[in-house]
């Protein structure tokens, strides 16, 4: 009896598992890490010059960073946060995304309209594939077949044979693409274009824009809404978008592509991430140098907490 | 030399914007340019009608705007005047007040980004001058007999140019910080005042 009482008394008392949040800091060249159960700060760490995109791999045992200014990706042991080895990238890495299984990494380089492929293990380049001019925002299928490029000058979102590294079609958004997301049954694709203000939702079997999300602010003026990161819950229900320097998060509907609310964060809202149980989203805010916490459920921003100069991307550990 | 050609090229990928995105090819800083700041980017609280606006120019209301809006006051500070009044503010006053500080903000940050513009221009017209002085000097070394103390002359005010555009292009980064900075203050303004209306 007294050992199913302990067992049961464990069982109650086991905590929410705590993971670790990663805020790459562009201006303040490091990276910032948070408790997503307490939200305290738990460190900062160098990661190199000008870090912009981080993302981590599925066994949560590698981060990634973009080292813009020093042309490669820098890898880190979370833990630790020291730096084991880094990766070729090509020259000014921006933004890259990783294969569901954890390898290889799909690389956007703004400077010479290319996306570069590294084998995350042998650590060589696998592909060179020249897109659009100045690729951005990269995005990649629940299956993995399918890695999306967006460039910004040429406006398209760029569909790459994830196999034969060949580009298979090609879709006109609005000016600027920053941002490429599948849903998690990857029936949408959702491409933020930051100057024409809008969110094209991609048909991926048809490579067709079956919707375009606009967005109206009261008392904000449209040249201030510049739509940048968008993460999808897994069940596909809800849709956040950064909206850069209108300082919001939109949240939109997910089956009827309709805007439900606007969530004020923090200045220059650029990326997103959820925790594992998508409980919480972390925004990272550029100027006003924080992180916004908002609750996913009762769509509340609960907290804001300082991080470094000019925070940019952000990324949660797995559990 | 080099300062120069970024400065072309710089010019040059902004035209290329411009075309692309409507953004003016003049303007000299990494930041966005965006004229104006409107309230709705600072501020979620009720939005103001005709009686906020009548209450902004409350006296109290404006001696306590001017006084938070000075960056010289440390945020603390200005985070517990803005609790104090909120004692006995309601969401109107508050919104009043948020009105009020807005309207000090905003024609001080337009004008600075105007500033920053004209700032950009002049920069274009010094590299203009820069290659014009560049191509007389030599012009006037090819001259079967050169004038060498008009070519020397023309080597100073080159020097003097160099120096100026060098110069104001290394304060453009501290020039450019400043509309943020006053964004950075309306925002935190805006974020106290709103912490008060539930």
């Amino acid at each position: 009896m007294k050992h199913l009482l302990t067992l049961v008394l464990c069982l109650a008392a086991t905590p929410v598992l705590a993971n670790r949040v990663f805020v790459s800091n562009e201006k303040g060249n490091d990276v910032t890490v948070l408790d997503s159960e307490t939200l305290e700060v738990i460190g900062s760490y160098p990661v190199g010059n000008r870090p912009r995109g981080i993302t981590i791999s599925p066994d949560g045992k590698e981060l990634y960073v973009c080292a813009s200014d020093d042309d490669l990706v820098r890898v880190f042991d979370p833990e630790t946060m020291e730096e084991t080895h880094t990766l070729p990238s090509g020259p000014d890495p921006e933004l890259f995304v990783l294969h569901p299984s954890g390898n290889p990494l799909y690389i956007a380089n703004e400077d010479d309209n290319l996306v570069t492929v590294v084998d995350t293990e042998t650590h060589q380049v696998l592909a060179e594939i020249p897109v659009g001019v100045e690729p951005e925002g990269m995005g990649v299928s629940p299956d993995g077949k399918v890695v999306i490029n967006t460039s910004e000058t040429t406006n398209m979102a760029h569909f790459i044979d994830s196999e034969t590294f060949e580009i298979t079609a090609n879709v006109l958004v609005d000016s600027r693409p920053r941002f490429a997301e599948y849903n998690h049954d990857g029936s949408k694709l959702y491409v933020s274009a930051e100057i024409g203000g809008t969110v094209s939702v991609i048909d991926p079997s048809t490579q067709e824009i079956v919707h375009k999300i606009e967005f109206e602010i009261p008392g904000v003026l449209p040249e201030a809404i510049q739509p940048v990161g968008v993460r999808v819950t897994s069940d596909g229900s809800r849709v956040f978008v950064a909206l850069g320097p209108a300082n919001r998060v939109a949240v939109i509907d997910g089956e009827t592509d309709e805007v439900l609310e606007y969530l004020l964060v923090g200045q220059r809202v650029w990326q997103m991430a959820f925790t594992p149980d998508e409980k919480l989203l972390f925004t990272t805010n550029g100027n006003s140098n924080d992180v916004s916490v908002i609750d996913v459920e009762s769509l509340e921003v609960v907290k804001s907490v300082p991080v470094g100069q000019q925070p940019w991307g952000v990324v949660v550990a797995p559990d | 030399m080099k300062y120069i050609l970024t400065l072309i090229l710089a010019m040059a990928a902004g035209s290329a914007l411009a075309a692309s995105g409507g953004v003016d090819p003049t303007w000299p800083c990494i930041q966005r340019k965006q004229p104006h700041l409107s309230l709705g980017q600072v501020w979620s609280g009720p939005p103001p009608d005709e009686e906020t606006e009548e209450l902004a120019r409350d006296p109290e209301i404006a001696a306590l705007a001017d006084r938070l809006e000075q960056r010289r006051l440390p945020l603390e500070e200005a985070e517990a005047e803005i609790a104090e009044f909120a004692k006995q503010a309601d969401a109107s006053r508050l919104t009043a007040l948020m009105v009020a500080i807005f309207d000090r903000i905003e024609p001080e940050r337009s004008a600075i980004i105007a500033g920053i513009a004209r700032y950009g221009e002049s920069q274009v017209a010094i590299s203009k001058r820069i290659e014009e002085r560049r191509a007389r000097m030599e012009e006037m070394e090819a001259a079967e007999e050169p004038d060498f103390d008009a070519i020397d002359a023309e080597e100073e005010a080159l020097d003097w140019d160099q120096r100026i555009l060098t110069e104001r292009q290394q304060s453009l980064t501290y020039v450019c910080e400043t509309p943020v900075l006053l964004e950075q203050r309306a925002f935190a303004l805006g974020r106290a005042l709103s912490a008060h209306i539930d």
